[in-house]
């Protein structure tokens, strides 16, 4: 069994090293591909991974002009606190405000030198259970009924919006992406047709001495999939590549403004499934253009 | 070993490559088909090994009706033909060697089994000292020796041959014909398909001759 595995690959092996321009066109146009693909997928997961940590600092934050006294900010934190939709409930005041500002500006702190802690409103800062974020408008409603509470902030809209976009450059992704994959399988499929063309002879004098439709076929496949493998391989060197050289750098900038500051690369089981993606086109291809091509009678 | 049945075959309507065919060949015989041009030679071949249907009709090989054989079982039955193109459809891209071991490798012969029968029939075709070459680097004769080297490895139960020495030069020719006879003499069951009238004065068989796709003649020397 081992023997025979090793006769096929060798055979499928030989092939492309008989064919070494037409091999290589198969792992170029799977590479393409899927290098696209992961240029997708790594922008997907960086924006979705965006979204994700935005959406757990989702807050409804009300800023107080006048902060209250203690026993009416009790009364108020204690009334929220009983709202379902509502996880938690922090009180910041302008001290605090102040500090937290100080250390975001981080080495420009000194731009507040001079400037009290009165500066920057106190405000109550309200979470919301993941569960509730649909229910954000109706909760900023009922905040809105005490009007000691001032204005009332909430990127909810804004978050919708940056979903909306993020399944758009999902589908995108999806769409252009399968549309690629499908090519790459065309250009794969004609690929090793035309190399059984350049070898039909060879094929008719196989089926001739006796051998099977799988034997024939199998190192083709194999072929197809050492390929479509090697282009997966190709493709996710490519992306790595790139992500070092400029993705990380673009999109880097462009998520550093929202507040994301490393951008990942694909994670290992994405790697693996872009390769294997590989090997399954490049198998599919093969399979697609043997169809018909082995015959043993003319029937 | 092969009997035809009142075989036709008509690859168009109205025109048929071969009429009523009725033939006998028996186990260990040597049989020429001979005939002109489009008398239906090699489509007879053809037929035989099911690398065609015919229209009509029935041929049984070694007792068995092939005629509507499952696609699925031909390779099977090609493991006990050889056979011989006048073209000799090498497969140019593997050496001597390996296209000789190729209908052993087909059949999952053992590696040294291989080799040693391979080495054995090149030797008999005397081509012992070529097996690293490629068939592009032999001359016609060379390569159609390797052919029958191919076909004989299998010790086939029968051999097809369809023009082998079309191509060749007479002293050649004869290299090819020995060859065929020893196998025969083996106990092969030869079916030759030739236009050399030569040829069959000189290694005088049974002679069927074909004209337009029927039996013309079938004679014994």
């Amino acid at each position: 069994m081992i023997g025979q595995g090793i006769y096929f690959l060798l055979r499928a092996l030989r092939n492309m090293r008989h064919s070494p321009v037409l091999s290589a066109a198969s792992i170029f146009t799977v590479g393409v591909a899927l290098a696209l693909l992961a240029f997708f997928a790594i922008a997907v997961l960086n924006v979705q991974r965006l979204t994700a940590s935005w959406a757990a600092e989702l807050a409804v934050v009300a800023y107080l002009e006048q902060p209250p006294e203690g026993p009416v900010l009790n009364r108020w934190l204690g009334e929220i606190r009983g709202y379902p939709e509502v996880a938690s409930v922090t009180y910041v005041s302008r001290q605090e405000a102040y500090q937290r500002f100080r250390q975001r500006l981080g080495s420009d702190a000194d731009l507040l030198d001079g400037l009290g802690a009165d500066v920057l409103p106190a405000s109550l800062e309200i979470r919301l259970k993941p569960e509730a974020r649909q229910q954000t408008a109706a909760v900023v409603e009922r905040l809105g009924r005490n009007k000691a509470l001032g204005e009332l902030h909430y990127g909810r809209e804004w978050l919708d919006r940056f979903e909306a976009f993020l399944l758009l450059l999902r589908t995108v992704g999806i769409a252009l992406g399968g549309f690629l994959v499908l090519a790459a399988l065309v250009i794969v499929t004609n690929t090793i047709k035309l190399t059984l063309y350049a070898r039909q002879d060879e094929l008719e004098a196989m089926t001739m001495v006796g051998a099977t439709a799988l034997f024939i076929k199998l190192p083709y496949l194999i072929e197809g999939a050492l390929q479509g493998v090697v282009g997966g391989l190709v493709a996710l060197l490519t992306s790595f590549v790139a992500f070092r050289m400029i993705l990380r750098e673009s999109l880097g900038n462009i998520l550093l403004l929202t507040g994301i500051d490393t951008i990942h690369f694909l994670p290992f089981t994405w790697q693996i499934l872009l390769v294997a993606a590989g090997g399954l086109v490049g198998l599919l291809g093969s399979l697609l253009a043997l169809r018909k091509f082995v015959r043993f009678c003319q029937d | 070993m092969i009997q035809l049945f009142n075989i036709t075959k008509a690859f168009q309507r109205d025109q048929n490559a071969l009429s009523d065919i009725t033939l006998r060949v028996a186990k260990g015989e040597f049989v020429y088909l001979t005939g002109p041009s489009g008398a239906g030679k090699s489509t007879l071949l053809k037929l035989i090994c099911c690398a065609e249907r015919p229209t009509r009709g029935q041929i049984l090989m070694d007792g068995r009706n092939i005629t509507q054989l499952p696609t699925r079982h031909i390779p099977h039955l090609r493991r006990n033909l050889g056979i011989v193109f006048q073209d000799f459809k090498l497969l140019n891209r593997r050496t001597v060697f390996e296209n000789v071991a190729f209908p052993l490798e087909v059949q999952g012969r053992r590696r040294i089994e291989i080799s040693k029968k391979v080495y054995q029939v090149l030797k008999q075709v005397g081509l012992e000292h070529r097996l690293s070459h490629h068939p592009l680097q032999l001359s016609g004769g060379e390569q159609q020796r390797v052919a029958v080297a191919r076909a004989l490895v299998v010790d086939p139960l029968v051999l097809l041959a369809d023009e082998p020495t079309g191509n060749l030069d007479p002293d050649v020719t004869m290299e090819i014909m020995e060859m065929f006879k020893g196998a025969n003499a083996r106990g092969t069951t030869i079916v030759m398909a030739t236009h050399d009238r030569g040829l069959i004065r000189q290694f005088p068989r049974r002679v069927v001759s074909l004209e337009a796709g029927r039996i013309a003649g079938d004679s014994r020397p």
